[in-house]
């Protein structure tokens, strides 16, 4: 395995650029997962590292080995696709073992490394099956071993988990994350779902339209989002256009005259009634009065849909509440997203997240 | 609409419903039944009995007698043309599927599908001025100064009828091979591209395993069409030997010989149940150990 180095890359399909100066580092045995919504190009992008889109701009250094310019089967980047992509007319043993039949190893170093793979994806036993009778986590696990047993200088991984039934995706989840820190595979992942990203990913890379958002750590992904896109798709769904006119909300700050976004999650969102009227609202960054329009259970509490004016906040509850009870909903400074109009983070969140990075860098060290 | 039928019948508990509904199938089993059962009835009985009505196999033994070259002659002709075939249809599709040269894979899956729309008899007759001693072939090889009117060879004969069968055949079986590969999960290919695999490896290892059973209709759907064929031996052949056909057309205009002509049509029709027969048991062999 070595690192991967991709340069101001771009790509596309046909005159159509999908992506524009990619610029991104996959240091030795980590994995990156690229999150975005449907049509970023995230997809695109993998399709680039393995040569199934032609590259027209910038560099992709596998190690120090320059790729972008090499046909798909000189690269060694493998890929794990979404649909596993197993050949039916072949064995569990036959499909794990092509790739190195194609090196033309011997038949024996290729006996012993599908048996090591085979026991690495706990499938022993199953070598002689047809891969059409092995259920879908089995066939995703055949798949890993397939793409390994090459001993690539990159995995690649296209949305692995997405063909799989809830209960068996959290547990192949699990799965490869342990592996990849068992065997300390440099791979890219490609995902939708945020909680995949955050639970498998040693770094996240969010792309928009063919571009990268903020690249981080989980935690810096989601305590401290760089652009509005990025707390949006991180959860942030409550969002506020400042100033509001409106009495109702309240944001103490040293230049309430100065236009601002502001996201913040569901759970950030402290709701008190009338009766249990919070008593610790100096704390709060933003303060809210509105009415619940919706109650909606949750399982673990109920999420309160409250109108304010014209907007309408989510909050989370631990109980239900009847529509039109008056409410009031605080959010802490540290969880409140704000940006500027240009859509740049305001001064107090950037020096918090860089302070927390800069404490996560200490640490490394 | 068979399993529009069949659901319709199963809805319905009334038997007068259901007898009502068994009119629909009325027109196309006549159809069947007048245009196809009873020829092929009447043919497979005319060909093993006499003028009174009575058993025989001499129609079948006079046949052999007269015509065993010819039918061993039909049997080599379909056979090679259908391996030229299958190569030839497996490369063009390969290509289209295969190769990174889009404006050429274009091109070449437009050229490929033109003979599907020209009959038989219009291919024989083109085929006739293309390949004859002072045809269209030889003429530009002389032009080009290739050849001397003096070496120039006629391709009129076995070798001509096999070129054109291909040729007309190729558009059928390369439409059917490449609509099975291109069928393939696009996935797979790629799977094996950044393992390492060449295209050729790809071909043969993981698309060829796939598509055979396509590639069996294609092949036995070929050979029917080659051995129905009357237009390509009579203007093509040089006359002997020539194919079955040919000799049943020549039984019946010349002598009214209608028994021996279906006893030659019993005889194509067991060649054609045979290789039928072949395929299909290869089929269920691999369904067996899939």
């Amino acid at each position: 395995m070595a690192h991967l180095h991709i340069q101001n890359l771009q790509a596309g399909y046909g005159k159509k650029l999908i992506l524009d100066k990619i610029n991104l580092t996959v240091e030795q045995g980590e994995m990156i997962a690229l999150l975005g919504p449907s049509g970023c190009g995230k997809t695109t992008l993998l399709n680039a590292l393995c040569g199934f889109v032609p590259v027209s701009g910038g560099e992709i250094f596998a190690g120090s080995r320059s790729v972008s310019q090499l046909p798909a089967e000189k690269r060694n980047i493998t890929m794990v696709f979404q649909s596993y992509a197993l050949w039916p007319h072949m064995t569990v043993a036959q499909n794990i073992g092509y790739g190195l039949k194609v090196q033309k190893a011997k038949r024996a170093e290729i006996n012993r490394r599908v048996s090591e793979l085979l026991s690495i994806v706990k499938l022993e036993g199953l070598e002689d099956e047809k891969v059409t009778a092995l259920s879908g986590g089995q066939r995703q696990r055949v798949a890993l071993a397939r793409a390994l047993a090459i001993r690539p200088d990159v995995l690649v991984l296209d949305e692995p988990l997405s063909n799989l039934d809830a209960k068996v995706r959290l547990s192949v989840r699990h799965e490869i994350k342990a592996l990849q820190k068992q065997l300390g595979f440099t791979s890219l992942i490609v995902t939708h779902d945020q909680e995949e990203a955050l639970v498998m990913a040693d770094r996240i890379a969010v792309l928009n339209q063919g571009k990268i958002e903020q690249i981080g750590t989980p935690e810096e992904i989601y305590h401290h989002p760089s652009t509005p896109f990025v707390a949006d798709f991180m959860g942030a769904e409550n969002h506020i256009k400042w100033p509001t006119h409106d009495d109702a909300f309240r944001l103490n700050t040293s230049n309430p005259a100065a236009e601002l976004d502001l996201y913040f999650r569901s759970e950030n969102a402290v709701l008190a009634t009338p009766q249990a009227a919070s008593k610790d609202d100096l704390n709060a960054g933003l303060i809210i009065h509105g009415h619940v329009e919706q109650s909606v259970f949750f399982g673990n509490n109920y999420q309160i849909s409250v109108r304010c004016g014209k907007h309408t906040i989510q909050a989370d509850h631990d109980q239900n509440l009847s529509e039109n009870t008056p409410v009031t909903l605080s959010v802490p400074n540290n969880a409140l997203h704000a940006f500027d109009k240009e859509g740049k983070l305001v001064a107090h969140q950037k020096n918090h997240a860089v302070s927390v990075k800069s404490m996560r860098m200490n640490h490394v060290c | 609409m068979c399993w529009l039928l069949e659901v319709n019948m199963r809805q319905t508990t009334s038997p007068n419903l259901l007898k009502h509904r068994l009119w629909l199938i009325v027109p196309a089993a006549l159809m069947v039944g007048i245009f196809f059962l009873y020829p092929l009835g009447f043919s497979l009985y005319s060909a093993i009995t006499l003028d009174d009505g009575g058993f025989t196999l001499s129609h079948l033994n006079k046949a052999f007698d007269l015509y065993s070259k010819d039918i061993l002659f039909t049997i080599i002709i379909v056979l090679v043309s259908v391996a030229i075939l299958a190569v030839l249809s497996i490369t063009i599709a390969a290509l289209i599927t295969l190769s990174p040269f889009r404006s050429l894979t274009k091109t070449l899956g437009f050229l490929y599908r033109l003979p599907l729309f020209i009959p038989f008899i219009v291919t024989a007759q083109m085929m006739r001025t293309f390949l004859a001693k002072n045809g269209l072939m030889n003429n530009a090889f002389v032009a080009s100064g290739l050849l001397t009117p003096m070496d120039t060879v006629s391709f009129l004969g076995w070798s001509g009828i096999i070129i054109t069968f291909v040729w007309k055949q190729l558009a059928f079986s390369t439409l059917l091979i490449s609509g099975a590969m291109a069928a393939l999960d696009e996935s797979q290919i790629r799977a094996a591209r950044n393992l390492g695999a060449s295209r050729l490896s790809i071909l043969f290892q993981i698309i060829l395993p796939q598509i055979t059973s396509t590639l069996g209709v294609a092949m036995v759907l070929s050979i029917v069409t080659m051995m129905s064929v009357l237009s390509v031996p009579l203007m093509i052949g040089t006359g002997s030997p020539t194919m079955m056909t040919a000799d049943m057309a020549f039984r019946i205009n010349s002598y009214g010989d209608y028994h021996v002509a279906n006893a030659l049509g019993l005889v194509s029709y067991c060649i054609c149940a045979g290789l039928a027969w072949f395929y299909l048991r290869q089929n269920l062999k691999e369904k067996g150990a899939n």
